[in-house]
């Protein structure tokens, strides 16, 4: 067992008594020589020069459209930054800095607190400074000991895009915040991060990597010798490309003008977003930090809340571009025959109930198959079939199409939007307080609960148009392509989809005629919806694809409050998509 | 006089009474530093109170170690070792804490399992050398101990965490020259790592080759063999530089951030220039205490753990580093004697493996402040700031206490 004799030899002990004394006064040595021989050079040293690391700085990457043109670029300016142990007097330097640079010192005191890192960090104290300033700074070098100035970009927006959402914007590193960004990235206090958009998303590709100066200063902070040989070089950001089209984005960012809502134009084939445009907009460059406190309170006010990206983040009912999902489910399951034809006098009205339900034409449409039901949006042809469907199985297929979850686009604070489910019902209108029928004549006209972003839209109308298999929407054109799960359904189901579509733009009773395009050649398919809410005038929807040389495209427009989809947003989608299409062909001719 | 005779030659009663007069006084100058360096000691978030909480909480945690026998220990090796090697792993499996795998996040408190596993790993060579005694001149006898020693290496290699992969080796050849394992054993372990360093100079290499050849022309074994370890030997170090020129920049780069992931990206050349200034400008006696400009002015990096030493060399001179190494070197030499004291074999190899551990700390946190070692994060025990380490140290010494009962 346990108890076995110690056989431990002297010579072991003795050994590892050598190993420790050795160690031991090899280090002893060592320490004997910094500390007792070279003690001058290391005290003077440590005394009057110090080695100063400063930290040295790249462009951040340009944002470029599809064709290169620049939306984001960058201009200098320089930033004043204040070492707080170095100080002499505080207010004494602030109150002469504020003569020179058109800061006063109370704006420098409060920058001052609000970027405060430590006393022997540098604090950034004022940005934006010309050329002129720092000279004259400099000129008065000893008056200010503690006060450096470093070179810094700002972000410039190409004049006519300086308003798009998705681009996003810039802000401020507060002390708060730096725990939670990424360490990699040595953020301090006082730089600037992508808090927005595309600067957001990309922000590890766009942010330059900081480089390290050693010099040695002396008491002053005065630079006596740069030690070239250890320093770290900067490097500038990647640049981004888009999958935009400037010229497109501006077209339709024009066409919004004075209206509130949000256009879309994607390439089916690949997933890129080609204009995403939100309105009403603000100009991004008030973000740079000049602007007055209540300029931002009238933003942040603004009942039409220009800050929202409506594209992504604007939550709005569907209206009956949903009825495509109520299709779906009759042709997959057989429940109609297509040709079959159903009355719509105007009024419908559920068995066993005295609700009338009514058609947007008061009058009716007479004799409805599944094709004109499409084609003129008649509600009571859907009334009528919804009820031969499980709520269930409507739900599951309004999800696959990539409603009630994020589209995955390569930007932040995306929208899930809300396609309600039994759960949902029972849990918001109590056990007894629904039926599925009740709820299923909402849902099919995409009304009741329901809540989609216009992003979700043109996926949807990308599923369409594709025929259930589509890549993911991005806005990066060097992002690699995925595709959303396959959508797999007879072919039949998406023929009559199509016909119904083609119908609505293209035959003489179809909803969406005002989207009709000039050119014979190119056919738009196309389905209006106008979605009742509670905030006044029904939004407008259009969404549509076409096909240009082989490649699919599609469009969404979405007016808030504008009225009906087919008077308002039609007309808008069949200008946007012409103008595509002269694009288009002038480039040919060229 | 009389009072140091008795302090350095006296009985097992003698030497746990030196063990606390050793800790005590290490654990002293850990505490006048940190508050020295802390901005305001006495607030809850200050290194120095928070150390204190520690140490109490540390010294409870001793108490009831020191109250394990060594029985438990050993009959329990096993499972304590899988315990805590399956510890090792579970980090793997949660979110990484600031990029590695090497902390549990107990919602109040982060352990550190690899700590604990230094001591694990040591218990169970020890329990299976001790089982073995017998076949100890059998050179088989140091296979299972390096597999064992290898594989927690490897898992805490990959946490990544190099610093405590290389304590956890440190162990196993004083171990193994403790418990006997036959001289030549030990050299040809030692003999490849000496030649791979020594390859990267041909003058080096030189030396090394014909000190080896001494070796091997002493030891006793079969001339084929001994001949074919030697040109292996030396077919290495030949080939190392070779392969190593072969790897593209790139891949030197990658080999050289596998082997020091913490490598500081704002370059830490500049931590050894600071802490050489700071231990430099000491001189004999220091700038005193709480007046070092490199420490005040926080030129000088962690200074509340890795870099404690620099402190102490700047505000308290060579005197007080002097100092320092003395209670390091009573430390071990008290927890050598201890071992070749004692009546156990078991227990005594524990302890040497135990000292091992608290050698090597003292030797690579001193080596990374005088710039004689890449900046590694490894604290030094009883000094530096930190409650995971400073509560498997108090284990360390625990233990020790408890098998020198015997």
């Amino acid at each position: 067992m346990l108890k076995i004799d110690n056989k431990a030899d002297i010579f072991h002990y003795r050994a590892l008594l050598f190993i420790l004394c050795f160690s031991l006064s090899s280090l002893l040595g060592r320490y004997f020589y910094l500390q007792v021989i070279e003690h001058e050079r290391h005290f003077s040293k440590s005394q009057v020069n110090s080695v100063k690391a400063l930290t040295t700085y790249a462009q951040r990457g340009l944002i470029m459209d599809r064709h290169g043109e620049i939306l984001v670029d960058n201009y200098p300016t320089y930033i004043l930054t204040a070492t707080p142990y170095e100080l002499k007097d505080r207010d004494e330097e602030f109150a002469k800095l504020s003569s020179i640079i058109n800061v006063s010192a109370e704006e420098l005191n409060r920058k001052y607190k609000k970027f405060y890192r430590g006393r022997f960090l540098p604090t950034t104290i004022a940005k934006n400074l010309t050329f002129q300033e720092i000279s004259q700074i400099e000129e008065m070098r000893l008056e200010f000991p503690g006060i450096q100035y470093s070179r810094s970009d700002e972000r410039i927006y190409s004049p006519i895009l300086n308003d798009a959402h998705f681009l996003g914007y810039l802000r401020e590193v507060g002390r708060d915040t730096i725990p939670k960004l990424d360490k990699k990235l040595l953020y301090r206090a006082g730089e600037l991060i992508g808090w927005q958009g595309i600067e957001k998303e990309y922000e590890k590709e766009l942010r330059f990597s900081k480089g390290i100066d050693y010099i040695e200063v002396d008491t002053y902070g005065r630079e006596i010798l740069r030690l070239n040989d250890s320093n770290i070089p900067a490097f500038p950001g990647e640049n981004l490309s888009l999958t935009i089209d400037a010229n497109l984005q501006r077209y339709c960012r024009n066409i919004l003008e004075g209206k509130k809502g949000s256009v879309l134009v994607s390439n089916v084939d690949t997933g890129e977003i080609l204009s995403m445009v939100s309105a009403p907009s603000y100009d991004l460059s008030i973000y740079r930090g000049e602007t007055l406190d209540s300029e931002w309170n009238n933003l942040l006010k603004n009942k039409d809340n220009p800050l929202l990206n409506r594209s992504i983040a604007g939550l709005y009912p569907a209206g009956s571009k949903l009825k495509l999902i109520t299709v779906i489910n009759l042709i997959e399951k057989s429940l109609v025959d297509p040709s079959d034809s159903l009355m719509c006098t105007g009024v419908y009205i559920p068995p066993g109930s005295t609700n009338e339900f009514r058609c947007w034409n008061e009058n009716g449409h007479g004799l409805v198959d599944l094709n004109k039901a499409i084609a003129q949006s008649c509600n009571i042809y859907f009334y009528e079939t919804v009820q031969l469907i499980n709520l269930e199985d409507w739900t599951d297929t309004a999800k696959e199409f990539g409603f009630n979850e994020s589209t995955k686009i390569d930007l932040p604070n995306e929208k899930n939007g809300l396609i309600p489910d039994k759960d949902f019902y029972t849990r918001n209108y109590g056990r007894w307080g629904w039926s599925e029928r009740g709820v299923l004549l909402n849902l099919t006209l995409g009304q009741g609960d329901i809540l989609i972003t216009p992003i979700q839209a043109l996926r949807f109308i990308n599923h369409i148009a594709s025929r259930g298999e589509t890549p993911q929407l991005r806005l990066n054109i060097s992002k690699e392509i995925s595709y959303y799960d396959k959508i797999v359904y007879t072919e039949k189901a998406w023929n009559h989809i199509w016909d119904g579509m083609f119908d609505v733009v293209n035959a003489d009773q179809g909803s969406g005629w005002r989207a009709r395009l000039k050119d014979p050649d190119i056919k738009l398919l196309g389905k209006t919806s106008t979605a009742e809410n509670p905030h006044g005038e029904p939004h407008a929807w259009f969404i549509g694809f076409f096909e240009v040389e082989g490649t699919k495209y599609s469009i969404v427009v979405m007016i808030e409050n504008g009225g009906g989809g087919g008077a308002v947003a039609s007309p808008i989608a069949g200008d946007i998509v012409s103008y595509y299409i002269n694009s288009f062909k002038s480039l040919a001719k060229n | 006089m009389a009072f140091i005779n008795k302090f350095m030659l006296s009985g097992a009663k003698d030497s746990l009474f030196r063990l606390f007069f050793i800790i005590t006084g290490l654990i002293t100058f850990s505490l006048i530093t940190l508050y020295s360096i802390s901005d305001n000691p006495l607030s809850f978030n200050s290194s120095f109170y928070r150390q204190f909480i520690f140490l109490i909480f540390s010294s409870i945690v001793f108490i009831i170690v020191q109250n394990i026998q060594m029985k438990t220990v050993h009959d329990n090796s096993t499972i304590i070792f899988i315990g805590t090697v399956t510890l090792c792993i579970v980090p793997f499996f949660l979110a990484p804490v600031e990029y590695t795998y090497r902390w549990i996040d107990l919602g109040f408190f982060y352990i550190q399992p690899s700590e604990y596993l230094k001591c694990a790993t040591v218990i169970v060579i020890a329990k299976y050398l001790s089982n073995h005694q017998l076949e100890v001149k059998d050179n088989s006898i140091v296979l299972i101990p390096s597999a064992l020693t290898l594989l927690s290496a490897l898992i805490v290699l990959n946490q990544p965490d190099l610093g405590t992969a290389v304590i956890i080796c440190a162990p196993l050849l004083p171990m193994f020259l403790w418990a006997g394992v036959s001289n030549f054993m030990i050299f040809l372990m030692i003999a490849p790592v000496i030649t791979v360093l020594a390859a990267s100079n041909i003058i080096s290499f030189t030396i090394w080759a014909i000190i080896m050849l001494i070796f091997f022309l002493i030891f006793e074994a079969s001339i084929l063999t001994k001949s074919i370890l030697y040109f292996a030997n030396i077919f290495t170090g030949l080939l190392t530089p070779f392969l190593w020129n072969n790897l593209a920049e790139y891949q030197k780069q990658r080999i050289l951030t596998f082997l020091n992931p913490d490598l500081d990206p704002m370059g830490s050349a500049y931590h050894i220039i600071q802490s050489i200034t700071a231990i430099g400008s000491g001189g004999l006696f220091g700038k005193g205490w709480g007046l070092g400009s490199q420490t005040q002015l926080k030129f000088l990096p962690v200074q509340e753990s890795d870099f404690i030493l620099s402190v102490i060399a700047e505000e308290l001179g060579f005197f007080g580093i002097f100092c320092v190494m003395i209670l390091c070197f009573l430390l071990i030499k008290t927890l050598l004697d201890i071992a070749f004291r004692s009546s156990d074999y078991f227990a005594s190899l524990v302890i040497v493996g135990l000292a091992s551990i608290l050698l090597s700390h003292i030797f690579i946190n001193s080596a990374m402040t005088i710039g004689l070692m890449p900046v590694k994060g490894l604290p030094i025990p009883f000094i530096s700031a930190g409650g995971s380490f400073l509560l498997s140290c108090f284990i360390m010494i625990g233990l020790v206490v408890s098998f020198s009962k015997n």
